[in-house]
C-alpha cells in the first residue's frame, strides 16, 4: 500500500514492552488488517570464554542506515501486499534480557506479514551499516558478529 | 574530504572521522591510511562513497565522505 518517508528508526537505549504494547494497540483502528508479524529481538547474556555479555552498545552510520532502510521497505512493499510496517532499532547501550529490536509487519492477510517479517529482519542484520559492542561482565569488550 | 571508521576499525584508527586531504580514488586512499594504520590493511571491511556501497576502485571528488565499514552486525 502506501510507502513512508525515509524516517529515523533509532531509538535510544532498550526499546520499552511498553512502546510494544502501544504500538499494537494503535493499529485497532486499522481493521483492513487480518495479520500482524512481530520479530522482536533481545540481548542475550551469552558466556565466552572471554566472559559474560552483559550488554551491546550499537553503533551506526546512520545516514546511510536510514537511506538503506527506505530501499528494503520499498522494495519490501513492492514484493508484498502491506498495510504498514514499523522497525525500531536500539542504538547506544541496551542491557542483556532488554530489548533491541522489534519489527512490526501488518497485512490483510497472515503469508505477506510473516515473509515479509522475516526478509526485513534479515536484512536488517547483513545490509544496514549497525555495529555491536559485546560488554562483558569483566569489562571487557568484544565486536558482535551476526551469522 | 571526510573519512569515516565503524565498528572495530575505530579501535585501530583511534577516531571515527579524518578530515583527509583530496585523493584521486579509494585505491590510493587506502594505501596511504595502511600507512598510516598498518593493522587496517589486514581488517576485514567495505567501503562506501557518500553512503553508496562500493566494490571496485573509484574516482573521487572534493568534498566526498568515504566510509571504512566491518561486517555488519545489527539486530
Amino acid at each position: 500500500m502506501k510507502e513512508q518517508p525515509i524516517k529515523n528508526f533509532f531509538v535510544a537505549g532498550p526499546i520499552s514492552p511498553q512502546k510494544i504494547a502501544e504500538s499494537i494497540a494503535g493499529h485497532s483502528t486499522k481493521k483492513n488488517i487480518g495479520a500482524h508479524s512481530i520479530f522482536l529481538g533481545q540481548v542475550r547474556a551469552d558466556e565466552n570464554k572471554e566472559g559474560t555479555v552483559q550488554a551491546i552498545e550499537y553503533t551506526t552510520y546512520q545516514a546511510m542506515a536510514l537511506e538503506q532502510m527506505h530501499q528494503i521497505r520499498e522494495a519490501l512493499f513492492k514484493k508484498y501486499t502491506l498495510t504498514c510496517m514499523h522497525v525500531y532499532h536500539s542504538i547506544g547501550l541496551v542491557k542483556a534480557g532488554e530489548i533491541c529490536l522489534f519489527v512490526f509487519v501488518s497485512s490483510v492477510h497472515r503469508k505477506d506479514a510473516i515473509a515479509a517479517c522475516e526478509e526485513m529482519v534479515e536484512a536488517i542484520k547483513f545490509k544496514l551499516p549497525i555495529w555491536g559492542k559485546e560488554i562483558l561482565d569483566n569489562q571487557k569488550t568484544v565486536w558482535k558478529e551476526n551469522h | 574530504m571526510m573519512v569515516l571508521f565503524f565498528g572495530n576499525l575505530v579501535d585501530i584508527t583511534q577516531q571515527s572521522e579524518l578530515a583527509w586531504p583530496f585523493i584521486h580514488n579509494t585505491m590510493q586512499l587506502q594505501q596511504v591510511l595502511y600507512e598510516q594504520y598498518p593493522a587496517l590493511q589486514t581488517a576485514q571491511y567495505v567501503m562506501a562513497v557518500n553512503g553508496k556501497m562500493i566494490q571496485t576502485n573509484t574516482i573521487l571528488q572534493e568534498g566526498d565522505t568515504i566510509a571504512f565499514m566491518p561486517p555488519f552486525s545489527g539486530g
